[in-house]
């Protein structure tokens, strides 16, 4: 599967895309901690002191928010997955 | 309206062969160099005038056309059934381009003008001829839709393929002249439009913004704004929204994004402009860094 990061997060991982191998039992969530082993300075951008995914960031999977389309960071991953991180939009 | 450059040795014979190609699919500007550089000057524009005289009346009309703007004319157009001319000043690339768009589909730029602005190239020449396009090309970022070494290499219909998945140039004028063309448009006695822009300062004490850099996630935007659209348009007396947002580096003063609705009456368009403006800036994933004269930064950082 493949990560876009955009804005601050594409800075922080000094990258823009990312291609990560994950086992056909992936989920959303193993390709978010795969993402950030490779690239620690993300995870201040991206967690909060819990863990959990900071309430401004967003998560798109193929477009879609899995949070309201399918089961968070439990959706299970396609090898042909597109995953997005992103901050707020601000667009206009 | 798509722009697309040509440049290197043969590039007027190939703008040739695309603009034929493109007008098979669309309405075709084209954009060359106003006077011909030194190489054609000697083979084209030296030779004497044909036999039956197109050349010679070609010239003489616009050496008289000239005359006017010697006279102070800021701008001469001579019409007749066949067609116009036209001369004018203080008009650059950048400006033609944005003045075609509106009523063009596609717009072929030839010759070593294509460098003054960020278009995708068709770029002729060996390694060796070409190298100083490559470098600015690269250095640039500028997109690089095909290379060879001689005009007679180059697909039109590939060029034409690659060149429409481009970003087109969307002006104000395009958007309402898109939505005028709407099948609906006789029952719109109504067309609302918004246009935001790079403002310099927000109070006169702010620090000056250079400019602004916009981020697009390529693809899923488009099809947000596309989703947004089609919701409004299931409104009752809402005909046709279109919206579009540009990317990259904007200056100071440049448009940023245009919302246009086609609708019944002017009630239904002012509330509905406003709605997809607000949609837009709180739903598609575009993404805004600020530069002023004395940092830069992202602007969600700074809400």
């Amino acid at each position: 599967m493949q990560w876009k990061l955009f804005a601050n997060l594409a800075e922080a991982a000094g990258k823009r895309r990312i291609d990560i191998d994950l086992s056909s039992e992936a989920t959303v969530g193993d390709a978010l901690a795969a993402l950030l082993e490779r690239h620690p300075d993300l995870e201040a951008e991206v967690l909060d002191e819990e863990g959990d995914l900071r309430d401004h960031i967003q998560l798109l999977r193929n477009g879609r928010n899995p949070f309201v389309t399918a089961n968070g960071l439990d959706t299970d991953l396609d090898a042909s997955d597109e995953l997005a991180l992103f901050p707020p939009v601000s667009g206009g | 309206m798509y722009p697309i450059g040509v440049v290197g040795p043969g590039a007027e014979r190939l703008a040739k062969r695309l603009t034929e190609h493109l007008a098979e699919h669309g309405r075709v500007g084209v954009v060359t160099n106003r006077r011909p550089d030194g190489n054609r000057a000697d083979s084209e524009q030296g030779t004497t005038p044909s036999a039956d005289g197109g050349t010679a009346v070609a010239e003489t009309r616009t050496e008289e056309l000239d005359r006017y703007r010697t006279a102070g004319a800021a701008s001469v157009y001579g019409l007749d059934d066949e067609g116009w001319s036209a001369i004018g000043g203080g008009m650059d690339l950048h400006d033609a381009l944005y003045a075609m768009a509106p009523a063009r589909d596609f717009c072929v730029v030839e010759g070593p003008i294509g460098s003054a602005e960020d278009l995708p190239l068709v770029v002729l020449g060996g390694v060796e001829a070409s190298s100083a396009t490559d470098v600015d090309a690269d250095a640039a970022g500028r997109l690089v839709l095909a290379r060879a070494p001689t005009a007679d290499a180059i697909d039109p219909e590939e060029v034409r393929e690659t060149l429409e998945a481009t970003e087109p140039i969307e002006t104000l004028e395009s958007l309402v002249e898109g939505v005028k063309a709407s099948p609906e448009a006789p029952q719109s006695g109504a067309i609302a439009t918004f246009t935001g822009r790079v403002r310099a300062q927000e109070d006169a004490e702010d620090t000056p913004t250079e400019y602004l850099a916009f981020e697009k996630y390529e693809g899923v935007a488009d099809e947000r704004m596309a989703q947004i659209s089609s919701e409004l348009e299931a409104r009752e007396g809402i005909y046709e929204v279109l919206m579009h947002h540009r990317s990259g580096r904007l200056d100071y003063g440049e448009d940023i994004v245009f919302v246009v609705v086609l609708a019944g009456h002017r009630g239904e368009a002012f509330e509905t402009v406003e709605d997809g403006i607000d949609r837009l800036k709180a739903e598609v994933p575009i993404f805004k860094k600020e530069v002023t004269v004395d940092e830069e930064f992202w602007v969600h950082d700074r809400p």
